[in-house]
């Protein structure tokens, strides 16, 4: 496979992506990151959530290798109050675009909406993603997601307890 | 406290019908209506928020003259600012005018503050500079500044954090505080700079009744049960390092180390041990080695300030703070600020910062906001379950007959329930909590000179 795939190969890992999601695979899902990944969501507040660092202010989400196995996890047990009973969520991924290629992988950018709804309640998650895509010996792996959402707050959402 | 009145003792009155202590029977319960009841909600907006110290902001938030953050505070509506004489102020966010608001972005830097309605404009002192009319107006009209931006009647700060009070006639903020002061110095004091809120907010609503947050926001007891996923994933963590053991021998002591502290005038404070390492100043394995040397000096410097029993406290005490009513300081993993607006008998607004000392090396705060968010805010994996803990409550005593929530777990026989010390699974704390916003409710304090 070459290493900047084309937009179809890209919107077909997407979609997997987003399928593992919504059927609740969360340790599959976790099993797509690369060992150095990063999955990220900015501050809604933040003024440049594109260059913002999490080194240095605070975001929603950072998490490393070992959190996003963490929150894969968690998510699993009924101890995770906060989606007990679970959640049903649907990812929508459109607009995919291949930008350039970063770290020997692809980076693309694509919007998403995502929809929650947990008992009678329904939200919506929308924003950006930007991902970093690399071929890990014949095998496609996230090594950056960062999602920026088109919100200010989480003022009508309450809380992120699922994953983006 | 009204001139040559003596406090009810709580457990002896007959008026005290939302808040019921019994010493003989060990019982302290509150009326399930101080959550629900939009009578008791319009009371507490008389009587607790235009009477009591209202958190606004961080001094370090407005680093240069003019910088400003436009904020809602008791549910009234504010510009707190950096004005050009470097002096902090606070305005109410209404045009003198015709009454629309002044300020429409969160934050940012203005010299003046023009209104989008008629075109009046203010200086970042509040002073009306101009009217944007050329005829139509007196000579003078505003001669007595009543056309200025109205400030808030009295704005002090302790240590950088302001806060403002809508009662003219309140006492000071430093007496109001009382040892809560010392809980706050214990957070400022783990550096010789200053503590600073860093960039980033969080900023989510909760649909219960703000006082359930004050009550979980230093609750021990609840701990183990809502956050046993936290601490699975801390084991995992830490398999394989030296601090393996940590975990569980924390949890086993957990109820005979540390205290909760009655602060007085409702305040309270948790102090524990939670094995999740500290900025300052507490290393663990799981922090990597590159950061054990700083951690080390930091602990090190403060046995030199302040000896090794006032250093011990300071950098290996977990303290959940909570100032009465509704400004949570949590030290712990990391450090949040964290601000409750109640916007109705069972809905809340958050907002919270993290706070970090000004000296500290990149790698240091790098860490200390990756503990943040492995735990805190609305998407990490503790904060979120406490949430849910604080909306059932709520649904559930909405759609319940049960009268009253019972709180009497480390109950004292007597004294003053504000002053009292406890174990750290007890609820003594929010018996302080429930004690001032009693002797409020029922116009005994007045919080008033």
């Amino acid at each position: 496979m070459p290493s900047i795939l084309t937009r179809t190969e890209a919107e077909d890992f997407l979609f997997h992506e987003a399928e593992l999601l919504d059927d609740w695979r969360m340790p599959e899902w976790a099993a797509l990151y690369t060992e150095g990944a990063l999955y990220e969501v900015t501050s809604p507040a933040s003024p440049d959530p594109v260059a913002s660092n999490a080194a240095n202010s605070l975001f929603l989400i950072s998490d490393h290798i070992d959190r996003i196995r963490g929150r894969a996890n968690r998510l699993m047990k009924k101890s995770a109050h906060a989606e007990f009973p679970r959640s049903k969520t649907r990812h929508l991924v459109t607009n995919v675009r291949i930008v350039g290629e970063e770290d020997g992988g692809t980076r693309l950018r694509a919007n998403i909406a995502v929809y929650r709804t947990k008992e009678d309640t329904s939200t919506v998650f929308m924003g950006e993603a930007w991902y970093t895509i690399v071929n890990e010996g014949g095998t496609l792996k996230i090594h950056r997601k960062r999602i920026i959402l088109d919100l200010n707050s989480l003022y009508n959402q309450g809380r992120l307890t699922i994953i983006l | 406290m009204r001139r040559g009145m003596k406090i009810m003792p709580l457990d002896n009155s007959l008026q005290a019908a939302l808040v019921q202590a019994n010493a003989e029977k060990g019982s302290f319960r509150v009326n399930r209506a101080a959550y629900k009841s939009r009578e008791v909600f319009e009371r507490e907006k008389k009587l607790i928020f235009e009477k009591c110290w209202l958190y606004l902001g961080h001094g370090t938030e407005l680093k240069k003259k003019g910088d400003f953050a436009s904020r809602r505070v008791g549910g009234r509506d504010i510009i707190f600012i950096r004005d050009r004489n470097d002096q902090v102020a606070a305005f109410y966010n209404s045009c003198t005018h015709r009454g629309a608001k002044i300020c429409r972005e969160h934050n940012g830097n203005a010299r003046t503050f023009a209104c989008p309605y008629h075109g009046w404009v203010f200086n970042s002192e509040g002073k009306l500079v101009s009217q944007n009319a050329s005829s139509g107006y007196v000579e003078n009209l505003n001669a007595d500044g009543h056309l200025d931006l109205l400030p808030v009647p009295r704005l002090e700060h302790y240590r950088d954090f302001y806060f403002l009070n809508y009662n003219q006639k309140a006492i000071s903020l430093h007496d109001y505080l009382a040892g809560a002061r010392d809980a706050i110095d214990a957070i400022c004091d783990q550096t010789e700079d200053k503590q600073i809120i860093l960039a980033g907010e969080h900023s989510y609503s909760v649909r219960a009744n703000y006082k359930f947050m004050a009550e979980n926001s230093y609750d021990g007891y609840h701990l183990l049960p809502v956050h046993a996923s936290f601490f699975d994933h801390l084991r995992d963590q830490y398999a394989g390092t030296s601090a393996a053991h940590v975990v569980d021998e924390t949890i086993a002591s957990y109820n005979t180390r540390g205290a909760v502290r009655g602060l007085g005038m409702g305040h309270a404070v948790l102090d524990s041990y939670v094995p999740t390492g500290r900025p300052v100043a507490q290393w663990l394995p799981s922090m990597g080695a590159a950061l054990k040397p700083e951690i080390e000096a930091k602990y090190a410097r403060l046995v030199e300030r302040f000896g090794k029993e006032r250093a011990d406290y300071i950098a290996e005490t977990q303290k959940n703070l909570v100032i009465f009513p509704n400004l949570v300081i949590n030290d712990i993993l990391s450090t949040t600020v964290r601000y409750v607006e109640p916007e109705g008998p069972d809905m809340m607004r958050i907002t919270a910062w993290a706070l970090g000392p000004n000296d500290e090396s990149p790698a240091l705060r790098a860490m200390r906001l990756d503990n943040f968010v492995s735990f805190l805010g609305p998407a990490g994996f503790g904060s979120p379950d406490d949430i849910e803990m604080l909306e059932i409550c709520q649904t559930a005593l909405e759609h319940t007959p049960i009268e009253w929530n019972e709180i009497s777990k480390g109950m004292a026989p007597g004294g003053d329930r504000r002053t009292i010390a406890g174990a750290p699974d007890d609820e003594i704390q929010m018996q302080a909590y429930w004690t001032q916003w009693d002797l409020i409710m029922r116009g005994i304090e007045t919080l008033e000179t």
